[in-house]
């Protein structure tokens, strides 16, 4: 197995792993439903422009399935799906501005908006379908869920922001994978 | 700050749910998530609640418990029903307070839509507190293996869950110990304006990354050095098991799914 995919494979499982910690430390309120405002976002992004997208979206995976075993919420089988794996997964795509390029905030901005965008959208869709096979007919389900899913993501995704900021100044080394760890590798394959 | 994170709810219990193979309860799982759907009158609601009632009696989970779990939702739940309440326009009117009208199919409405909410997540935490996270890994492992076929790196990703799931009390004491020494340097995560906490979560951040990296790649070189060498030919430590009893249980479901499409108007 080369040496590079399994320390890959195993910053991914941790930094999971951490993300899920850092999921339960709260900033301001705890919201009614599911999202609250917390770092959650943080390892996620971090793994996608320091191993690329794939990396970034496998992290997500993992942080959707472990929070799902350990306390989440299925109400509906699409919310199921949307709400928890694809939802964390999607915030890997922010890596492809980032990975491989100079990093600079401007890049960190543009990845983290693509992320959260999508995230957006599986929390919006799902909202969408569960509530509305919930709620009567001709309540304005999207509307709800828009403003809802609005409500958090927004502050967490600008706590996110000034957090990764703050880490490309004092710690740059995150967002690139580690050299030494690559020229090892090389070696040990010879 | 840490008192709040109780990690996983897993209750090691002798009953006849928590010796079901974790596969048969994943798919069991699955399926009552989609089977509940299918209820839409009186009957079937209440054959569901019977059903959903007997599962956590023989899971031998605390009903009291189990119903404290929920209190998280219990706002939205209260909100859906207050929705249809005053939303559902069926049938005869029942209350006329002022410009309210409560119909008799809001209500009706509202009591179902409420218990399916309660059903599905009494169901679903029932897996999550009788079943292991770890067991949990090898259950989707083996049922997720058709998907290899498409490429999918169901090995690799089974490893990862339980990599993760196996570091993260590890982690969780090491991100308190670091909270803990900060805290000691006078850091303040718990007040003052946001900007200011943010500011103090960095200097927390930090050391937790440098030592999951450190963490990575010594784990990478123990698992070279114990030949890890990727999914083929692999042997398990934990095996499972599946008897006559988790068929019962699949077939269990089968049947209430037939049951419950028969009764449904």
């Amino acid at each position: 197995m080369e040496r590079n995919r399994l320390i890959t494979m195993i910053e991914i499982a941790i930094m999971a792993g951490l993300s899920v910690i850092l999921s339960y430390i709260e900033f301001g309120a705890l919201w009614a439903f599911g999202g609250s405002i917390s770092l959650v976002m943080v390892p996620i992004f971090i793994m996608a422009f320091r191993r690329g997208w794939q990396a970034g979206f496998v992290t997500g995976l993992l942080v959707g399935i472990v929070s799902l075993l350990t306390g989440g919420y299925v109400v509906h089988p699409v919310q199921l799906v949307l709400d928890y794996p694809l939802a964390f997964a999607v915030l890997g795509l922010g890596g492809v501005f980032v990975f491989h390029k100079t990093v600079t905030i401007g890049r960190i901005f543009g990845g983290l908006l693509l992320g959260t965008s999508l995230r957006l959208v599986c929390h919006f869709l799902s909202g969408v379908i569960w509530f509305g096979s919930y709620a009567p007919e001709g309540t304005p389900v999207a509307l709800y869920s828009l403003v809802y899913n609005l409500s958090y993501l927004v502050p967490e995704m600008l706590i996110t922001a000034a957090v990764l900021v703050f880490l490309k100044k004092t710690a740059p080394t995150f967002y690139k994978q580690s050299i030494q760890a690559n020229h090892r590798s090389a070696s040990f394959n010879n | 700050m840490m008192e709040k994170m109780i990690f996983g709810r897993y209750l090691p219990l002798e009953s006849p749910i928590h010796q079901l193979d974790p596969r048969a309860k994943l798919l069991f799982t699955f399926g009552f998530v989609v089977v509940v759907f299918l209820a839409n009158n009186v009957v079937t609601y209440a054959t569901l609640a019977a059903f959903t009632l007997m599962l956590v009696y023989l899971s031998k989970i605390n009903l009291r418990f189990l119903l404290s779990g929920l209190r998280p939702v219990i706002w939205l739940i209260a909100f859906t029903f207050l929705l249809h309440i005053f939303l559902t326009r069926e049938g005869d009117v029942l209350v006329k307070v002022g410009f309210l009208e409560i119909y008799e199919g809001g209500l009706r409405q509202g009591v179902f839509i409420s218990l399916r909410f309660l059903l599905l997540i009494l169901v679903t935490s029932l897996l999550t507190l009788t079943t292991s996270p770890i067991s949990i890994t090898d259950g989707l492992e083996t049922l997720l293996q058709p998907f290899k076929k498409l490429k999918l790196p169901v090995h690799e990703l089974a490893l990862m869950m339980s990599i993760s799931l196996r570091f993260i009390p590890t982690l969780m004491d090491e991100t308190d110990k670091i909270i803990k020494a900060q805290a000691a340097r006078g850091a303040d995560f718990s007040s003052g304006p946001i900007k200011e906490r943010v500011k103090a979560v960095v200097p927390l951040l930090i050391p937790l990354f440098v030592s999951a990296f450190k963490r990575a790649e010594e784990l990478a070189i123990a698992m070279e050095a114990r030949g890890y060498r990727g999914g083929e030919g692999r042997t398990k430590y934990r095996l499972l098991h599946w008897r006559w009893k988790d068929t019962v249980a699949v077939c269990l479901l089968l049947l209430l799914a037939v049951v419950l499409w028969r009764l449904r108007s």
